[in-house]
């Protein structure tokens, strides 16, 4: 194991393109996500308790909990990880995240080299289905039943919801224009395991896909993108997301200057990891939820 | 410039560098103990677990049956269920209310302690507060009952109502 829960949310950067991205998107989710820095803080944020002995309490069970390998949520946290940070990734979120403030496009753009659109859709699926892996992980199965279940995930918030805004609009919308959704449809119903199997976001993260073997692992894949695509397009067309309507309020936060989608698309991908970034959140009050009910 | 020189300065160099990354690195001296401490802890109860001394923790899905549900006006909305854990979300109009949870004290037998000290009953079991935002039972010294305010509207007489909505009695009687 590399780090604590502790280190992960106290190293989480508070202004860079991620922290800018992700502000951005908050005309289409209002305040569901928080720019929130350090443990402590998350812990008083999710309980709303003030009393430092009990956020002792809560904060040494979360980092007991977190540090049990059979409790699930450092593979959580490891799958949030791993499927941000391949595929066009340039080394440059990290620079990104500690040049403050003002993040310019043009710096990045002899850099950038859009993503094919097959290999996004790609990208986008198995984001899709490390998000429902890590769900399970974080919160197990819970209700009893199918209908329990669903009100369960249905209830996404704050960073989770953050986070699905995000890639609804950084790795769909944006790089593969209004109609995402059919698009990525064509391509994942025709993928071949091979097409998995020599993707190196899948390679990355196979090791944790149900289905034993790239046969299985596919349509899992496939299975995923078919269960959130409805809710997404709902999401899309009852919030009234345009990708020229994400780019604009991009705007407001990073200097970008040029409209071509496709090198938007290549920059956020370049230079932000919000899966990761919000991830962590997620884990984090999952934890700080549990610890506090448990000690 | 000399070879010892260039070699001087390229060690200079280095210790800056080593200095400023051990200086960017957060020691946060309030959780770096208890992260090392909980290794120590998980080993041991794994024992524990392994050898019969501590019992093992019943599954989480075991406790669904116990929670609220069907309360007019209010929505419980599973959250968690973990070995030895299951957590749902009441909410009203769309607005969080409270948490309520329960937990096997196998998983963290401490949680227990806090009873000893319990000053009144909720159910015919034992009931503490704790903090400011969270009220909680000890069922048959095995299972913990809590509820947790999420919202200022709803108070510690709200939290000691919700207790008595969960089947403390069918939880009493599963252990």
């Amino acid at each position: 194991m590399s780090q604590s829960i502790f280190e992960l949310i106290n190293e989480l950067p508070t202004s860079g393109a991620t922290v800018m991205s992700l502000k951005a998107l908050d005309y289409i989710v209002p305040g569901e996500w928080q720019n929130i820095s350090g443990f402590e803080n998350m812990i008083t944020l999710v309980t709303g308790e003030s009393d430092q002995a009990m956020i002792q309490q809560i904060g040494e069970r979360a980092i007991t909990l977190y540090n049990d390998p059979a409790e699930g949520y450092q593979r959580a946290v490891w799958l949030y990880q791993t499927a941000n940070s391949i595929g066009g990734k340039l080394g440059a979120a990290a620079l990104a995240n500690k040049i403050g403030e003002s993040v310019s496009f043009l710096s990045f753009l002899e850099k950038i080299t859009p993503k094919a659109d097959k290999a996004q859709a790609i990208d986008f699926s198995i984001k899709v289905a490390a998000e429902i892996i890590a769900y399970a992980k974080i919160n197990g199965i819970p209700g009893d039943g199918v209908a329990e279940f669903m009100g369960a995930v249905g209830d996404y918030g704050k960073e989770s919801i953050m986070r699905l805004a995000a890639l609804t609009c950084f790795d769909g919308l944006i790089p593969l224009g209004p109609d995402f959704l059919r698009k990525i449809e064509e391509f994942i119903s025709g993928l071949v395991p091979t097409d998995l199997t020599s993707n190196p976001a899948f390679s990355a993260v196979s090791s944790m896909i149900p289905g034993g073997g790239a046969d299985g692992q596919l349509g899992f894949v496939q299975q995923g993108f078919n269960s959130i695509k409805g809710w997404m397009g709902n999401f899309v067309s009852s919030k009234g997301i345009t990708a020229e309507g994400v780019v604009g309020s991009l705007k407001n936060y990073i200097d970008i200057a040029d409209d071509k989608l496709d090198y938007v698309a290549g920059f956020l991908d370049a230079t932000t990891n919000y899966f990761d970034y919000t991830g962590v959140q997620t884990v984090g009050r999952r934890l700080i939820e549990r610890a506090v009910a448990e000690i | 410039m000399t070879m010892t020189k260039y070699l001087f300065r390229t060690a200079l160099l280095l210790c800056v560098l080593l200095l400023s990354l051990t200086a960017c690195k957060k020691e946060d001296p309030r959780w770096s103990e208890a992260d090392k401490k909980s290794k120590e802890a998980i080993e041991a109860k794994k024992q524990a677990q392994e050898s019969g001394a501590l019992p093992k923790p019943e599954e989480g899905g075991s406790f669904n049956k116990f929670f609220p549900k069907n309360e007019p006006g209010f929505e419980m909305i599973a959250s968690q269920e973990k070995t030895g854990f299951a957590e749902y979300k009441l909410k009203k109009d769309g607005k969080d209310l409270a948490m309520i949870a329960i937990s096997d004290v196998a998983n963290n037998p401490q949680a227990a302690d806090k009873f000893k000290s319990s000053t009144k009953m909720i159910g015919g079991f034992p009931a503490v507060d704790q903090g400011s935002t969270a009220t909680a039972v000890l069922v048959g010294g095995r299972f913990q009952v809590k509820v947790l305010s999420r919202d200022a509207s709803f108070t510690k007489a709200n939290r000691e109502a919700w207790l008595q909505k969960v089947n403390l009695a069918g939880l009493a009687a599963m252990k």
